[in-house]
């Protein structure tokens, strides 16, 4: 895979540079925790007179549950970039420099996911902070072990993955920034919705949370869930997080072979 | 003498539809530099993507440095240099950045890669502004740091295509100085396409002819001048029953009308045909508003094979591919 981690260098060094998007990369997450996270009552979801977190699979507060579900988001959101760069690349004419290059085309292809995946492991960091730090923010009575955080970067890394992989084989023919931010806007909000990462279950219509059940964001959203409300996770819980975490895994696989496979054919300039 | 590149049959078809290069061939000596001449659309471009791997051929084949286009492809990347016609640089970047991007992509150890990085700065003058994002560059500059780029592998082919194109003229007399001492200093093999007749005219020791795609014809400037046997006389006139009647000159060896409107007519000799063809105009009440009296010139070489005048039509920026990105 020769070219993959200059050209990897290359485009986290446009991202730290380039002061617009440094910036959004540090203030989205906190957007989101802090708009969504303390913008709901839980207390106001149960019946009257609490047990309402028993909905919420436990949780103290919104915030602690939402965790999840914002973190995998943010995978999910940031995984369209690696797309929209190629795009430019290619509108730019600096796509043909590399195809000029004497080197793997999949790479041109895997340094914009790995990129993106990197920058998701920034602002994980940072998200965690400043959920940490609000007044009434996240709270994890139990403390973390090091098995905890394995599990939450695995998974949001995981979901980048697959997501960028995704929107980065549209890029691999397409020359329309729409294209890609056509298919952004069909897909993640269904993808969003249609999972755990808002919501449990116990809220849905009976269809909607079966089919959330296969979705791989629900996926990544449940686990973390079950690691930040609960940790030392009993024998139920893990076997679940375990099902989980190996689902994204398979389909992470299965990402990384077709997209090596398309991108090293038919990346064109 | 050694062949540098050897064109089989080369074709490509785009979208089924368009024939952008059509079964091409050609020969190309080591260690000359070998223009491709041919107006905006001849497929010059397509030819070079073919060669420099970038797209792949619908059908035929190439040697390059004997490695052959369809099988060896990253052979072939690794020993040639390419700068393409649209800018590739990373305007993000600075121009060493840039440089040692490329060095990367190449697998240049990194002290051979920061000495070349310094060399080839100071060689295209941009050294002072190393450190300068890209796209602060003038037109010329970062066309120079393109022409570095393609010289970072050391290649023993170099395509430049286009490499004054929107450029002015003295920035283009400016890059020929670079390119001539390029090929000097390295002894490379340099295949420059144009669409200037002058560029070509000097810079190239051997041409071909490109235009819908087809070779039309090869050799030497001298060569291909000399093949035109005759000077050429062009005269304006005033409509189309004055052309009618001057095809009955007899002393002329080709009488045609050309894109511009102009009749030219080949002689052997104007010298000794003029006043012959004066009398003939006079007799016949022809009175053309201008005559004109070339001894073969590449613009005439152009003229005779391909029909058009290649300055026809050009120099006009396609907005609509401006506008919409570059496709
Ligand atoms: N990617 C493409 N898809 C379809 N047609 C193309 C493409 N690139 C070039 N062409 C067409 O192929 C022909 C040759 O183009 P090109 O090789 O760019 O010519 P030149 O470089 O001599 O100006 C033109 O008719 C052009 O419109
Ligand atoms: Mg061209």
């Amino acid at each position: 895979m020769g070219g993959l981690i200059p050209l990897t260098i290359r485009d986290l060094k446009r991202w730290y540079r380039n002061p617009v998007s440094a910036v959004v990369g540090v203030i989205q997450p906190i957007f989101w925790i802090v708009l969504f996270g303390s913008a709901f009552d839980i207390a106001k979801f149960g019946p009257a007179g609490g047990a309402s977190s028993a909905f919420f699979e436990g949780a103290p507060d919104y915030i602690t549950y939402l965790m999840g579900g914002i973190l995998t988001i943010i995978g999910l959101f940031t995984g369209m970039f690696s797309g929209v760069n190629i795009i430019w690349d290619r509108r730019l004419g600096i796509l043909q420099r590399f195809l000029i290059a004497p080197i793997n085309r999949a790479s041109i292809v895997f340094s914009r996911i790995l990129s993106s995946v990197a920058r998701i492991g920034v602002q994980i960091v940072i998200l965690f902070v400043v959920a940490l730090l609000i007044p009434d923010g996240l709270k994890i009575d139990h403390g973390i072990t090091a098995m905890d955080i394995v599990i939450i970067v695995s998974a949001v890394l995981m979901i980048s993955f697959i997501f960028s992989s995704l929107f980065s084989i549209i890029a691999v023919r397409t020359t329309k920034m729409e294209s890609i931010f056509g298919i952004v806007n069909l897909i993640n909000l269904p993808l969003m919705f249609a999972s755990y990462a808002m919501f449990p279950p116990d809220l849905m219509a009976n269809w909607l949370s079966n089919v959330a059940k296969y979705n791989p964001v629900s996926w990544s959203a449940q686990s973390i869930r079950l690691v930040i409300i609960h940790g030392n996770l009993n024998g139920a819980e893990s076997h679940t997080v375990l099902i989980y975490m190996l689902g994204l895994l398979a389909l992470a696989v299965f990402m990384l072979i077709i997209t090596y496979v398309v991108s090293n054919k038919e990346i064109r300039e | 003498m050694e062949n540098s590149i050897e064109v089989e049959n080369l074709t490509k078809v785009y979208n089924g539809k368009v024939k952008a290069v059509d079964n091409v061939n050609l020969k190309i000596g080591k260690g000359m530099i070998y223009g491709l001449l041919g107006q905006n659309g001849a497929g010059k471009s397509t030819l070079i993507k073919m060669l420099t791997g970038v797209i792949k051929p619908t059908s035929g084949t190439a040697k390059i440095a004997g490695y052959d286009l369809n099988h060896d492809s990253l052979k072939i990347r690794r020993i040639t240099g390419v700068v393409p016609q649209d800018l590739t640089t990373d305007g993000d970047l600075s121009g060493k950045e840039n440089l040692k991007l490329v060095a990367d992509l190449y697998d240049i150890p990194k002290k051979d890669a920061l000495e070349s990085i310094d060399l080839l700065l100071h060689m295209v003058d941009l050294y002072d502004v190393r450190d300068r994002h890209a796209e602060t560059y003038s037109g010329g500059m970062r066309k120079r740091l393109e022409l570095a780029c393609g010289l970072m592998n050391k290649p023993d082919v170099l395509f430049l295509d286009e490499p004054t194109l929107g450029l002015d003229v003295t920035t283009r007399s400016n890059l020929w100085k670079y390119i001539r001492s390029i090929q000097k200093e390295f002894q490379i093999t340099i295949i420059l396409t144009s669409h200037y007749l002058d560029e070509v005219d000097e810079l190239a020791n051997e041409l071909s002819i490109i235009d819908h795609g087809k070779i039309l014809v090869s050799g030497t400037s001298p060569e291909l001048k000399k093949s035109l046997k005759g000077d050429i006389i062009t005269v304006h006139l005033k409509n189309d029953s004055e052309f009618e009647k001057l095809k009955s000159f007899k002393d002329a060896i080709d009488i045609k009308k050309i894109e511009t409107g102009d009749i030219r007519i080949k002689v052997s000799n104007s010298d000794e045909v003029l006043p012959e063809l004066m009398g003939f105009l006079s007799k016949n009440q022809i009175s053309p508003d201008s005559i004109n009296i070339r001894k073969p010139s590449l613009d005439e070489v152009f003229i005779e094979y391909t029909g058009r005048n290649i300055n026809a039509e050009q120099e006009k920026p396609d907005y609509a591919k401006l506008m919409m990105g570059r496709r």
